[in-house]
């Protein structure tokens, strides 16, 4: 290959690299503070046919009030019992008073009344939660579809309520 | 496919306007525009920044006070405006707005005027408002202001956020996360 030939390839591939690395997230670059859907990872899965359990990944730095979390399903069918939400870290508020809060990874189990087996159940979670870097984002909803399984089958597997973003989306 | 384009492309030197360009030139230039791209997109996630925009949009913008009275952003032109996007349950826009309090009474004759936004429900607005003493208009947004504040580049939507709008109108600045007293000083010392 000439010369010229490989100083024009090279600057073309540096130039795509660039392109590549720009994009993905250079620090600096983009905003440091992450989407709540990242923030606040929410899965489920099913248990057995009356519970599913519901997870949040709360990335580091970040946190959700344990007051804020609701859950329920889409269409009202299965019917929910009433989840047992784990303890937070307490803290006091000059305003709501004492509130709790969730760091890393909540998990709840949330009972499930007269599923069938195979009956579908999307599950909604309602949560609020803030970055340590000083935002709050607003309410947020975020849900996964799960099917009931049959007495027996054991847990079913995760369900994210948002894939990983890719680079370009 | 790209072997064939580039085959075809580094086979000849590059003519533009009778004028020869070394090849090698061309596609250093072609992997400097591919930089400047990738920085676009990279930056494109977020809105374009506004600042030193028009605030027009803003400025147009009515909203109801805590008194279910319209209030239209534009009655406050001339003055240096703050516009804080607010709420009760985002502790950090609880804790800076007593400083707003202060420097509204420090400088509100000199032309300084903080407007609030709370993307939040009246009866706790009033609450909170009352607690603190607040001094200046806050209106009442949900998430419509939420999407406002997009528009002014708070691409997460997240709170608190605050827009400067300089006398002619301009936007100086936004900020996503509690706006620090002395670069809010510093800031509206130039401006006022």
């Amino acid at each position: 290959m000439r010369p010229d030939a490989l100083a024009g390839v090279f600057g073309g591939l540096l130039g795509a690299v660039a392109l590549v690395a720009v994009a993905a997230g250079v620090p600096g670059l983009t905003a440091k503070l992450l989407p709540p859907e990242q923030a606040f990872r929410f899965s489920a899965r099913t248990l057995d046919p009356a519970t599913v359990e519901a997870r949040f990944d709360v990335a580091d730095g970040y946190y959700l009030y344990r007051d804020k979390l609701r859950f329920s399903v889409e269409g009202g069918a299965p019917a929910l019992g009433v989840a047992t939400l784990p303890a937070g870290k307490r803290k006091h508020d000059e305003f709501f008073g004492d509130v709790e809060t969730y760091r890393g990874l909540v998990v709840v189990r949330v009972p499930v009344v007269d599923a069938r087996a195979g009956q579908p159940l999307v599950l909604v979670a309602d949560s609020q939660g803030c970055a340590d870097a000083g935002v709050c984002y607003p309410p947020n909803q975020q849900q996964v579809r799960l099917a009931m399984p049959t007495a027996g089958a054991g847990a079913g597997p995760l369900v994210e309520a948002n894939p990983r973003k890719g680079l370009f989306n | 496919m790209s072997e064939q384009i580039s085959e075809r492309s580094l086979s000849q030197q590059f003519r533009l306007g009778g004028l020869s360009i070394p090849r090698w030139l061309a596609v250093a230039v072609v992997g400097i525009v591919a930089l400047a791209a990738g920085a676009y997109v990279a930056r494109g996630t977020l809105e374009p920044s506004p600042v030193g925009h028009d605030a027009a949009a803003l400025l147009g913008v009515s909203l109801p006070d805590l008194d279910g009275r319209e209030q239209r952003l534009d009655q406050w032109r001339g003055k240096v405006l703050v516009v804080n996007f607010w709420a009760t349950w985002c502790a950090p826009c609880r804790e800076e707005m007593p400083q707003f309090v202060k420097t509204q009474t420090a400088l509100g004759a000199q032309g300084l005027q903080f407007v609030g936004i709370a993307v939040d429900q009246g009866d706790k607005i009033k609450q909170f408002a009352t607690e603190i003493g607040l001094n200046y208009p806050t209106l009442v947004g949900g998430m419509g202001a939420m999407q406002l504040s997009k528009t002014l580049g708070n691409d997460l939507m997240a709170l608190p956020f605050t827009v400067i709008v300089g006398r002619d109108g301009r936007i100086v600045h936004t900020q996503l996360g509690p706006l620090k007293q002395a670069q809010l000083d510093s800031i509206v010392a130039k401006l006022l």
